[in-house]
């Protein structure tokens, strides 16, 4: 079936919930009759702080197929972003009850209900608005009412559709489900029809149920499934793992105290005078985090040693977004092997000489192992040889 | 810098021709292959890098087993898919003599570990084949395989399923099964499976199943992939000073081998670099200013492969689209759209430079099903990161110090990191679970082998042989003292210096006149000119001073700057032919170490103008060795280069090389043809007559490329041989030499693992079945594992034994005059190797053939 929208219908949606995300922000997002994984992929570009996302679906072999397209991309890894991401997804219905579904701040049900037999549907609500009760969540289904516009639909659109309701029939569902569970909802959809057919509604309906009351099941702690089956798990690497944090800010501050050092190295080659040290092209910074003005501690030398003072470090933007205070880098960088700090941590040490590349010849008189012996003396001739062999 | 020093720290040759420019906006983001060089461990400074095989399958397609089917159909009807292992290619049952055995029987035995895995198979093991039919038929791919599945307990939990062929592992009751499912809406489907193939083990519908199967094993341990290998993102090191990470890997390949099928893998490492393109161009304008960063950028980024941030996916950047920039806009369907507002929507990525101009790449890439290539791909620079090393990069000292601390493993380590792969393999639950359901397994172990250590040569020179320390395979330290084959004595040589370095000039002259004597090189004092440290006067000293009965030139280069060095090659290899030695002072600044330099450039010297230095025995008369190799230009137009050298004497001491510049669309053998013709003609003017045997070394064959090699270039050069005359019939034999592969041998010596010693033949276990083919590991490292070099013998009219073509070349690793010991490839190979390079990197225009009879490019 062809939809005459433009994006097609189905981008729509995932466009509606990812607006949606946008405004209210979720921690922790569920979607249900996730198959492709469609919208899972698209909510992990557009995260806006989503930390948990999870994706259901009863068809194993759809999640199979596709359960690797939600893995890191290689750039997740090059520039780890700031906050954690946790990707699952399990095998399951949305009848049954799931305790490690319960705690969500939104579940999506995109056009999944209408594949549900009637008497399913009643479990449904009692599942995700009852026992789940998550802060929101956003269901979307046919407008069956919709339907004499869309061109050579007899029947459903689909053929597991087990029914199609009329805008009244929806809001005569979602209506009860608010007075059963404490929601309150309002309607809204995407792909409108023009001029006068508008009246027809949206082709696709949609409801935003809110909860009415505060749960405290958001903060309790993750649990094991027990009824669904885990398919597929990923932590994305985040600044929030304190490994990848500390590697991350490690290998920006050498970056930076190594840029300093050869601009150092090369301003004193220019001058060709060692102990002259020329003022810095920047004299003085200021320190927001420290209030007030200081000196700028310029980079020397000492002994084999190019001195960089933290302070200089610090300037880095890239630096100052990483860690919040002068204080927290140092104490930072004071625990890591890989940077050579001074006892008081206020001068990061970097050799002075690079190591020369060295031809050395290595004059070891090695015993001479007895692998093969020396090819005989003996002459050979391999065209006699040969020549024997074909005239026998 | 000596010219080895400079081959040394060559770059790579980026490969690919490149398409018109002209840049119609388009994101294409189906297209676009992963061809990012790789850079194999141990190679970072790398020789002549091949150019990144096109046309690698795509990543899509290895997601899943059941979508790596559709690429067996792929393959079999387009021919789109590139046989990376070039399995398919049999010449070995072409070949009588070698029909029975294919083994040599010279040396000692030795044990032997490589980097194999046996593949077990529960006995009995066959791949099933099955066709599905649905009745009424299902226009869902996805329906079709829901309603198949049903089954499980008929079918089992292992298949893979494509829509119409099903595999099973197992061969189920009957050879047609009718199935009954019921779609949801009550519709009920007939399903009739029918048995239509059983494939053996080793069939290759089986072994391409063996790799995708693998790739899934990889993933599931959460491995990386980036182009045809895999990564652990989970273990990275880094190198802070460049923004470089590198990512520890595997290359693995399933195949045939003379006995069983093995998983052969080698431990790989991907350079990656957490900077955008965009943070480059800042650096770099801030560098060279507004005014010349233009030039500066196309220069420093064509040819670069980058990386999206948005998906996996690699791109070469073929042109930069200076009046695009994310505002422009593109089509997307019907609509317009601005690339700002594309990243925006699509991936939730802010544009923060707005005045950025786009990248352009020219995918070449088939659309989806076939369809023509999608046009260039526009790519915005903040999007992008760099990827590989670039030459100043290489260039350093101490990134590529740090680089080989970790890459560079020692063959205790790397048999660490590989059996740490199979108990991974071993131990992972999913693993496991995925691999018993197929019923198949992995040996635990790494294959034990028996190799052979040739016994090792005599050196022969000036009338005296010596014997050389097998381990070191190296006779720098023996052939002191010792005269020459034969020496070329300089009554009327150059030398060139800037003011800077007139002291430097003149040691250097002293100690070669010291060391020149008891090599038995006579020795005037040369004419020395000094020059001003630019370009246009050196070229200008050149024209003024270098005459017609100059015998050498030597150029003392202040810096290892590569315009002067290009300068005195272009000048003295076209215009003015004349034997020429670069040096960079540097190089003879250390007085401790001059005398070694020293006598380095006096035996080049005397290479060069057409001396020899010594020889091995070969046993066989009226012979003519070739080496080919080619190398990939980056400038001039993307041209390809292809060097010949033959050999013109008994001795392998005396060559002739020849080189050509490839035309587009030409084959590299159609060029050659002329000029082996060529050197059959030399060979009868040295000889007064023809070789009765030609043994072709042919280097800078691609991974999947030896079907064309077998196919079109041993009948070209048949061909060209015949030209000589219609009775002249030499027995011949081609040879295609790799070195880059990825078999690795260890040895157990002293307790410890360690590299085979130099000499060793491997020609059991490890080879292909279908090949005569054998490993050699001629060359001594001392740091890190030594490469194999792997010989193919695709023909072979001659009837010499396995046994004398091992032996024969691994005599003419011994013949590479610019290094005093065992190199990997066979001297003409390494000859040619250097030809193309200098040719490629300095002169790009053919050398004046009043050269072709001497080793001028050493």
């Amino acid at each position: 079936m062809t939809t005459p929208f433009s994006p097609p219908l189905y981008m729509q949606r995932y466009q509606f919930v990812i607006d949606y995300v946008k405004t209210y922000r979720p921690k922790k997002v569920i979607d249900f009759g996730c198959a492709e994984c469609c919208l899972l992929k698209k909510l992990k570009f557009h995260r806006n702080g989503i930390q948990l996302l999870v994706g259901v679906d009863i068809n194993s072999v759809v999640l199979l197929k596709r359960m690797h397209t939600l893995a890191p991309l290689i750039s997740d890894y090059l520039q780890p972003s700031d906050g954690p991401l946790t990707i699952e997804l399990y095998q399951g219905s949305v009848t049954e009850r799931e305790p490690c579904t319960r705690g969500f701040d939104l579940v999506t049900c995109v056009e999944l209900i209408e594949h549900l037999e009637l008497v399913e549907v009643a479990s449904f609500s009692e599942v995700v608005f009852g026992y789940m009760s998550p802060g929101a969540v956003i269901v979307s289904t046919p407008n069956s009412e919709f339907n004499p516009l869309l061109p050579g639909l007899r029947g459903f659109r689909n053929y597991d559709h087990k029914f199609e309701w009329t805008r009244a029939e929806f809001q005569t569902w979602a209506h009860n489900v608010c007075r059963d569970y404490g929601y309150s909802v309002h309607f809204t959809g995407v792909g409108e029809a023009v001029g006068h057919w508008r009246e027809v509604g949206f082709c696709t309906q949609i409801a935003v149920f809110q909860r009415n009351f505060h749960d405290s099941m958001s903060n309790a702690e993750r649990l094991e499934p027990s009824v669904y089956r885990l398919m597929y798990k990923v932590v994305y690497p985040s600044l929030s793992d304190n490994n990848i944090y500390q590697r991350t800010l490690v290998n920006e501050v050498l970056y930076e105290a190594q840029h300093l050092r050869q601009e150092w190295l090369s301003r004193m080659d220019s001058s060709n005078n060692a102990h002259f040290c020329a003022p810095p092209l920047m004299h003085l910074f200021q320190h927001g985090a420290e209030g007030g003005t200081r000196d700028w501690q310029p980079v020397y030398q000492q002994g084999g040693t190019i001195c960089v003072p933290l302070a200089c470090v610090w300037s880095s933007p890239r630096v100052r977004a990483l860690c919040g205070s002068v204080q927290r880098l140092r104490q930072e960088l004071l625990e890591d092997e890989r940077v050579r700090m001074s006892a008081d941590g206020t001068v990061l040490n970097l050799p002075a000489a690079e190591e020369e590349e060295e031809e050395k010849e290595v004059e070891e008189e090695e015993d001479v192992k007895a692998v093969s012996v020396v090819a005989n003396s003996v002459e050979e001739d391999w065209d006699r040889e040969l020549g024997c062999c074909g005239n026998i | 810098m000596t010219g080895r020093a400079r081959a040394r720290s060559r770059g790579r040759g980026r490969g690919q021709e490149p398409a018109a420019p002209g840049a119609q906006p388009s994101i294409s983001q189906e297209a676009a292959k992963p061809v990012m060089p790789t850079p194999p461990e141990g190679q970072l400074v790398g020789r002549g890098r091949q150019k990144p095989a096109p046309g690698a399958m795509s990543e899509e397609a290895m997601m899943q087993i059941s979508a790596g089917f559709q690429q067996v159909k792929i393959g079999e009807r387009g021919g789109r898919r590139r046989d990376f292992h070039d399995s398919g290619v049999h010449t070995r049952q072409l070949m009588e003599h070698v029909k029975e055995s294919k083994t040599g029987v010279s040396g000692t035995a030795i044990e032997l570990r490589a980097n194999f895995m046996r593949l077990l198979s529960r006995p009995m093991w066959a791949l099933y084949q099955y066709h599905v039919d649905f009745k009424p038929p299902m226009e869902s791919r996805r329906l079709r395989s829901a309603l198949l599945f049903q089954h499980e307990e008929t079918l089992g939990k292992a298949h893979t399923f494509d829509g119409a062929i099903l595999f099973l592992p197992n061969k189920l009751h009957n050879t047609e099964t009718v199935l009954c499912s019921e779609t949801r809406n009550g519709e009920k489907v007939e399903i009739t499976v029918t048995l239509t193939n059983e494939l053996p083990p080793s069939s290759p519908v089986c072994l391409q199943f063996y790799n995708i199967l693998f790739r899934r094993i990889l993933r599931i341990l959460n491995m990386q992939q980036i182009g045809r290998h895999y990564y652990n993102p989970d273990d990275p090191f880094n190198i802070p000073q460049h923004r470089l990470t590198i990512w520890p890997g595997f290359v693995t390949t399933i195949l045939q081998y003379e006995s069983s099928i093995m998983l052969c893998t080698d431990v790989s490492h991907k350079v990656l670099r957490s900077e955008t393109v965009l943070d480059f161009m800042y650096s770099l304008r801030q560098q060279c200013g507004d005014q010349r960063f233009p030039e500066a950028c196309t220069k420093e980024l064509v040819g670069l492969i980058i990386l999206t941030k948005y998906n996996n996916k690699t791109y070469r950047i073929d042109d930069i689209a200076w009046d695009h920039t994310p505002n422009n806009t593109f089509k997307k369907g019907d609509t317009e759209i601005s690339f700002k507002n594309y990243f925006k929507t699509q991936y939730g990525l802010d544009i923060t430079d707005g005045n950025q101009v786009l990248l352009v790449s020219h995918v070449k890439r088939l659309g989806p099903s076939g369809r023509p290539p999608p046009g260039p791909a526009m790519l915005v620079p903040e999007f992008c990161y760099l990827t590989g090393l670039t030459d100043k990069m290489r260039a350093d000292f101490n990134i590529m110090k740090d680089l080989a601390s970790h890459t560079r493993l020692s063959p205790e380590q790397r048999e660490g990191r590989i059996n740490r792969l199979i108990s991974n393999i071993n131990r992972n639950g999913d693993v496991q679970n995925e691999l018993t359901t197929w019923g198949l397994s992995f040996e635990n172990r790494l294959l034990s082998l028996n190799g052979r250590v040739l016994p090792s040569e005599r050196i022969i020179q000036g009338g005296r042989a010596y014997e050389y320390n097998p381990w070191t395979a190296d006779w720098a330290k023996e052939m002191r003292g010792l005269p020459l084959i034969s020496c070329m004595s300089l009554d009327n040589w150059l030398m060139f210096y800037t003011r800077r370095n007139a002291d430097v000039a003149q040691s250097l002259l002293q100690t070669l006149n010291k060391v020149s004597g008891p090599m038995g090189i006579r020795m005037q004092r040369a004419i020395m000119i000094e020059y001003e440290d630019r370009q246009e006067s050196l070229l200008r000293a050149l024209q003024q001073n270098v005459a017609r009965e100059t015998q050498m030139v030597v150029v003392i280069l202040p810096t290892n700057r590569k315009d002067k060095y290009d300068c005195v090659k272009k000048y003295l290899c076209v215009d003015c032919p004349t034997p020429s030695q670069c040096v960079v002072s540097r190089t003879i600044s250390k007085p401790q170490a001059l005398m070694t330099v020293a006598t380095k450039i006096a035996l080049q010297m005397n290479c060069k103008m057409g001396g020899e230095l010594w020889s091995v025995e070969i046993p066989l008369r009226q012979l003519m060795i070739v080496g080919i190799d080619c190398y990939h230009d980056t400038s001039a137009g993307k041209r390809s280069i292809g060097a010949l050298v033959a050999s013109l004497n008994q001795g392998m001491s005396r060559w002739f090389s020849k080189c050509v510049l490839q035309n587009r669309g030409q084959e590299i053998i159609d060029a050659l043809k002329g000029s082996l013709q060529a050197a059959l003609k030399a060979y009868l003017k040295y000889n007064n007559s023809l070789p009765s045997r030609i043994i072709v070394y042919r280097d800078g064959v691609g991974d999947g490329m030896l079907q064309s090699v077998v196919d079109y270039e041993v009948p070209q050069i048949m061909q060209s041989i015949k030209t000589m005359g219609q009775d002249y019939e030499p027995k011949l034999t081609v040879v295609v030499v790799k070195k880059r592969i990825s078999s690795r041998f260890f040895a157990r010596i002293d307790g410890k693992i360690a590299n085979p010693p130099p000499g060793t033949v491997i020609d059991n276990e490890v080879t292909r079945p279908e090949w005569y083919d054998f490993f050699i590991v001629s060359q001594a490292v001392r740091f890190g594992c030594v490469a194999p070099t792997h010989y193919n013998v695709v023909y072979d009219s001659s009837g010499l034994k396995p046994d004398h073509m091992q032996r024969l070349t691994y005599k003419l690793c011994h013949m590479y005059y610019n290094w005093q010991g065992i190199v990997r490839v066979p001297a003409p190979c390494q000859y040619a190797h250097k030809l193309a390079f200098l040719v490629g990197q300095s002169i790009h225009k053919e050398p004046n053939m009043n050269l072709d009879d001497f080793l001028y490019y050493l």
